[in-house]
């Protein structure tokens, strides 16, 4: 047989080979030794030493906020060192390629720790994080009124899921210790379990321990894990049911018989217990499993036993009904609650993506970081991105049929439907999520959809980026660079996740409308004052953050409408109270309004004093809009402080 | 085939009965911490774990799921208490004994963590590895008491509270006067009252030094109409009106 064209292949033989040399980096070659070689046992050296280190690291955090509340210039310096220390050393260590399991495991839980701490310290004697507020009110009625399903008019959504609450009541009874004390125990405790439970997920499904040690680095780089997942929030207890939910389910992939069905058992109390925990992530399992059972169904491989598949299909219907069930049962209102958010996010991406409208509260721009900060997540974000582009088709390689392993044959395989494991193909495909994620942080609307989309989508980049840094990055024998430039990217993704995980993480003085940054002494002293001289269950209204030390410190009865479809925004902007606030005042069930003097003082942070859709965005409040209650007959001025006042708007009921 | 060793889940029961009688009879939050806390978030779990066979193959395992299940029966519980109105102390320690009881109840189906892949496996500690890990939980601790010092100690604002409560319910004819000083340094101040914009009562050169609280009742007479209080409370050394504060004192109840 002859050639053709002889002529037309010498011309194009550079082309290929120059489309084979780019492709190769992002080709699905599994190079890397991904088996642990390293014996047990641990080296105990290293983790006594990373230990000190760590401690000495939170030592100068301390130092940092300290300096930070007194003014001091060199807070940054001793915070962010501090935060290297803690960070850099013990990542390194883990994601070192001849690092025992038992030690990647134990350095994976001393820096999980280590971070809650970093994150307690803010506030070490009280809560200071919005949603930690919401929660605590709910837990205090729990305690106090020894009931379930209390209102919570701040969230009322929240009295449908009440397991953090149960809990957290639960180990203050037993032990008489504080709520706050019961609480900060049992995050430190979900913490642990939620690095152990994704560590043990990713080493079921990858079969190795430095895989998972990697991918689990890799999820700590989520803007959510540092703060948002150690809050005292229902996503706390809910994420860590889930991550359990998926470990269970994935260990329990090759048991037979009576172990599958106990397996099943255990799945099916904790899928009960996560739908009475957390609306998103309950729906987030259900969306897992589902799509889980609809891959092994789609799975071409006659291995695949009827018994398994049957399993996965009860799972699947258990995760579905049961948060059904009881959104059905408990009458919350689910769609409505989130509907509102993902639809502005989504109109405002789109808006942004094609040019068409945006809604007003997006030209408002976004709080600022240091710029420090901000290049660290940026270069985070990007070592992430070089992750998943020489991970995606390697990760979907290592379960592709063993026979096909030549080119790119195993994606070809994946194509024709034939993989060994349909969690490694889900949990890829899960990662493209992660650029969508950050287009929505982006924007000042979507930014809630993509931090909250983070949580979820982190799962697959944790394993993405792991298997491309093992079979990619590191190689078969990791020497010089491939020794230490992956784990130093790690660090540094790890790092990304401190950085955007809040606006402004050193304590420092007191800023407007900024949540955490707002909660100081004098206005909880006042909510005190509430509690001591007034009583509690009184109905008040105020800014965003008073309210939260109301319901917290002062126990009052807060509400964030003056009367249905009234916002309390209405009744403290205008210089004048107009009849028809007046009249909402005066129909309103309303005890008591404060009023803080010092929101004048600035714009706000986080660009609203009163709720996120009030309609004067980004408009500085002026001292006669607050004021005016002085001269409105049957309003009195029971408590003023020179900064917080307090009005009394019962006269306006009839009442004194 | 042997049956399961089952000592664990007798010990299980024992440790919930010390929860309980701890629970019952004793204020003290250190030994109700040592008996409660692995309650409520290991033991309990492990307990149900053993109830329902399921393996696991390493410590760490068997751990994370039993932390995970002891969460579990402990939201079921909360649902269980909530129904039978026993949510208070007393009420979780029986929830607690009652799961223990009924696992040990229950035919067991096996122990399986399996001590082949145990969480730290054979690990030989130097005694400069326990001092250190020791120095490093000493320096940990010592840093969080920094933090709480850091905190008591940050007030970033000074400041005078000053208020007045209208007449309670049981109490008509009182008004109730408070002054409390978060400021640097004891201050003076002259504070006067009015009613319906009539002067009524004066209280001269309080002095009131750092944490301290002023409070006073003042009868006021009770009339046909309604009438406002006013308290103006001035800092004499500068002649300044410092705060002031108001209360309505209702009518006399028609007979």
């Amino acid at each position: 047989m002859t050639r053709a064209h002889p002529n037309a292949e010498i011309a194009i033989a550079p082309v290929q080979g120059w489309i084979q040399s780019v492709l190769a980096p992002i080709g699905p070659d599994l190079r890397g030794n991904s088996a642990d070689a390293t014996p047990e046992p641990a080296d105990a050296g290293w983790m006594a030493t990373l230990c000190l280190l760590v401690a000495v690291a939170l030592l100068l955090v301390v130092a940092g906020h300290g300096a930070g509340r007194r003014g001091d210039a060199i807070a940054p310096l001793l915070f962010w060192s501090g935060a290297v220390l803690m960070v850099v050393p013990t990542s390194l260590r883990i994601a070192w390629p001849d690092v025992a399991r038992s030690e990647r495991l134990f350095l994976l839980l001393l820096l999980v720790e280590a971070l809650f701490y970093f994150k307690t310290v803010y506030s070490p004697t009280g809560f200071a994080h919005h949603d930690e507020f919401l929660h605590w009110a709910s837990a205090e009625d729990l305690a106090t009124g020894h009931r379930l399903f209390l209102r919570n008019p701040l969230l009322p959504i929240a009295a449908s899921y009440p397991a953090l609450e149960i809990v957290t009541t639960a180990i203050a009874n037993l032990t008489g210790l504080p709520l706050f004390a019961a609480a900060t125990l049992l995050l430190a405790v979900l913490k642990g379990t939620l690095i152990a439970a994704l560590f043990l997920f990713y080493e079921s499904i990858s079969g190795s321990a430095r895989i998972a040690a990697i991918a689990c680095l890799t999820y700590m780089g989520c803007s959510t894990f540092v703060m948002f997942e150690s809050a005292f929030s229902y996503e706390s207890l809910g994420f860590v049911l889930c991550m359990l939910i998926l470990a269970v389910e994935a260990a329990s992939k090759d048991l037979v018989g009576r172990p599958r069905l106990c397996a099943l058992g255990l799945v099916a109390l904790l899928l009960a217990g996560l739908a009475v925990t957390h609306h998103l992530t309950a729906a987030f399992a259900a969306v897992y499993l589902g799509m889980l059972a609809a891959l092994e169904a789609l799975r071409r491989d006659a291995s695949l036993r009827l018994e398994a598949r049957i399993a996965m299909g009860a799972t699947a219907a258990l995760a579905i009904m049961l948060p059904v069930l009881w959104v059905m049962a408990s009458g919350n209102s689910f769609t409505g609650y989130v509907g509102p958010v993902v639809e502005t996010g989504f109109r405002t991406l789109l808006g942004k993506v094609f040019g068409t409208g945006i809604p007003p509260s997006e030209h408002l721009g976004a709080p600022t970081q240091p710029i420090g900060m901000r290049l660290t997540t940026l270069l985070a974000i990007l070592l992430l991105a070089l992750g998943l582009a020489t991970g995606f088709f390697r990760s979907l390689a290592t379960t592709a049929p063993r026979a096909l392993h030549q080119g790119w044959r195993p994606i070809q395989g994946i194509l024709k439907r034939r993989w060994r494991d349909s969690r490694i193909v889900l949990l890829t495909l899960l990662a493209c999520g992660f650029p969508i994620s950050v287009a929505f942080r982006l924007t000042v609307n979507g930014w809630e959809i993509g931090n909250r989309m983070g949580t979820f989508v982190f799962i697959g980049v944790g394993l993405v980026v792991a298997v491309g840094i093992v079979h990619f990055w590191q190689d078969r024998m990791p020497r010089g660079w491939r020794r230490i430039a992956p784990s130093a990217a790690l660090a540094v993704i790890v790092m990304g996740g401190v950085t955007a995980s809040s606006l402004e993480p050193i304590r420092g003085p007191y800023k407007v409308a900024a949540d955490a940054q707002s909660i100081e002494q004098m206005g909880i002293e006042t909510s005190l004052w509430t509690k001591q001289w007034l009583g509690p269950g009184n109905r008040f209204t105020a800014d965003r953050i008073n309210r939260l030390l109301l319901a917290g410190y002062g126990r009052q009865d807060v509400r964030t409408k003056i009367n249905e479809g009234v916002y309390a925004a209405r009744a403290f902007r205008h210089e004048s109270l107009g009849s028809d606030d007046f009249y909402a005042l005066s129909k309103s069930k309303l005890d008591f309004l404060m009023v803080d003097l010092r929101l004048t003082t600035a714009s706000p942070i986080l660009g609203f004093y009163f709720e996120p859709w009030e309609p004067q965005q980004g408009v500085r409040l002026s001292a006669a809009e607050l004021l005016k209650f002085n001269t409105v007959k049957g309003i009195t001025r029971t408590y003023d402080n020179g900064y917080l006042i307090i009005y009394n708007v019962r006269g306006l009921h009839g009442e004194p | 085939m042997a049956s399961p060793d089952k000592r664990d889940l007798l010990g299980a029961c024992m440790w919930a009965g010390a929860t309980v009688a701890a629970v019952a009879v004793s204020d003290s939050t250190l030994l109700r911490a040592v008996l409660g806390l692995p309650m409520a978030l290991l033991i309990s779990g492990h307990v149900v774990l053993r109830a329902i066979g399921v393996r696991t193959t390493s410590l760490s395992e068997h751990l994370a799921y039993s932390i995970g299940a002891s969460l579990a029966v402990t939201i079921v519980g909360g649902f269980v208490l909530n129904a039978i109105s026993a949510l208070a102390p007393l009420g979780w320690a029986f929830w607690y004994l009652a799961v223990a009881i009924a696992a040990r109840l229950l035919p067991a189906r096996g122990n399986d963590v399996s001590p082949a892949r145990a969480w730290l496996g054979p690990l030989r500690i130097q005694p400069w590895q326990a001092a250190a890990v020791a120095l490093a939980m000493l320096v940990a601790t010592g840093a969080y008491a920094l933090a709480i010092h850091d905190q008591a100690a940050d007030r970033q604002f000074r400041y005078t509270e000053f208020w007045m409560l209208p007449p309670a319910k049981g109490d008509p004819g009182q008004l109730v006067v408070g002054v409390h000083s978060a400021e640097a340094q004891a201050g003076t101040y002259d504070l006067e009252i009015t009613l319906d914009g009539k002067p009524f009562a004066v209280f001269r050169s309080l002095t009131i030094a750092p944490g301290d609280t002023w409070v006073r009742k003042v009868s006021v007479p009770i009339l046909a109409t309604q009438q406002q209080a006013e308290a103006r409370l001035y800092r004499p050394a500068d002649n300044k009106l410092y705060r002031r504060v108001s209360a309505l004192v209702p009518e006399a109840e028609a007979r």
